[in-house]
């Protein structure tokens, strides 16, 4: 049985019965046992979910990994030690939540009006380019999106700790036409290097659209712009495919002690 | 004769992003288009790996000289990791970043000096 909270809609579970769920699955497993104690915790999995909530992932899957945490917090609890269920479960789902955002999303530790305002960048760019004609100034940047030059800078900054949950898909509120990008042929060769060398061998093993942008970047002399308008995505996220593609090189040729 | 702007870093990865906010900065003031700044972050970057940003022991010192036509950065620091030479890719990348670039190493003692004039198409 759960009773509400006074003053609140989280179904607060009854803590005799959790124990007793708790100990009778422990010594037997049964499954309907731990669906019982999942059911029950449930409201504590999405409460936590919400409070990471409105950082650039949709609430629905926040809700589902607190739920699968949830699962698993059941699975490795330990009701013989004599603590409380939610004293393991709370720090595990949350740190399934945190995990899942350093891998999946927003780096935590960037502001909200930062992430915001670095998708908003996305838009903002590429319709200056396009009214200029040229790639416009920072603060021209600035004032079309009604902000300092500081924050346009550190926007920027803060897409380094974007990391998009596909490399294919679509980043939400950003390209949308990312999965519909389109190639130049003659682009995907290795004009210019040495097929044989360390390099070429590192940019082999690249996906072919980030192994297409260094390659229009830095041997065939496209600006970033020229290279979002070529592929179809945002200057942004171009930005972001072209220094995540550079670290990524940079580690797997350290890995090796390669120079390159 | 323009300003002058002096930063030590210890030379560890999570300290590169100090560079690369730095660099936009100015060059940001300077009214430097996006697609410039944009090239002068990556720059500033690759300076970094070149210079030993790998979290050795050690510091990073850059000096960026600001006039209203053109930014020179000269980063010095000891030889990064893997980057036994002067290694292919980074030549390119910052052969397509900045106007003028040279490295010179002596022993294990690394400087570079990039420049990067206002606007200019680079190839």
């Amino acid at each position: 049985m759960t009773v509400l909270e006074s003053g609140s809609r989280r179904p607060v579970p009854d803590k005799r019965e959790v124990r007793e769920l708790l100990m009778e699955y422990h010594e037997s497993g049964d499954p309907a046992l731990r669906d019982r104690i999942v059911e029950i915790h449930l409201g504590l999995a999405e409460y936590l979910a919400r409070r990471f909530d409105r950082r650039g992932e949709p609430l629905d899957d926040l809700v589902q990994v607190a739920s699968l945490a949830l699962i698993h917090a059941v699975d490795r609890f330990d009701p013989t030690r004599g603590l409380e269920f939610t004293t393991f479960a709370v720090p595990t789902i949350v740190g399934e939540l945190k995990r899942y955002f350093r891998d999946k999303g927003w780096a935590l530790r960037v502001p909200r009006r930062l992430q915001e305002l670095h998708l908003r960048l996305a838009t903002t760019v590429a319709e200056l380019t396009h009214e200029l004609g040229r790639s416009p100034s920072i603060p021209e940047i600035a004032d079309r999106a009604q902000a300092s030059t500081d924050e346009v800078i550190e926007a920027m900054e803060a897409g380094r700790a974007y990391r998009s949950s596909s490399l294919d898909a679509p980043i939400s509120g950003d390209d949308p036409t990312a999965q519909s990008w389109k190639l130049g042929q003659p682009d995907d060769n290795f004009t210019g290097i040495d097929e044989r060398s360390e390099l070429a061998s590192l940019l082999r093993d690249l996906p072919e659209r980030e192994r297409t942008i260094l390659l229009l970047r830095f041997y065939e002399g496209m600006t970033q712009s020229e290279i979002a308008e070529r592929i179809g995505i945002s200057q942004m996220h171009v930005s972001r495919l072209l220094s995540r593609t550079l670290e990524q090189l940079r580690r797997r040729a350290a890995e090796e002690d390669r120079a390159i | 004769m323009g300003d002058e702007i002096r930063l030590a870093l210890p030379a560890s990865p999570e300290h590169v992003p100090l560079a690369r906010l730095t660099v936009a900065s100015l060059a940001g003031a300077l009214g430097f288009s996006f697609d410039a700044v944009e090239d002068l972050r990556i720059a500033v970057d690759e300076l970094c790996y070149l210079l030993g940003a790998d979290g050795r022991p050690g510091s990073i010192h850059f000096e960026f000289d600001v006039d209203k036509n053109s930014l020179v950065i000269i980063g010095e620091g000891a030889p990064g990791g893997p980057v036994r030479e002067f290694a292919e890719l980074s030549e390119q990348i910052l052969a397509a970043t900045v106007s003028e670039y040279t490295v010179e190493r002596v022993d294990d003692h690394m400087t570079c000096r990039v420049v990067r004039r206002r606007e200019e198409a680079l190839a």
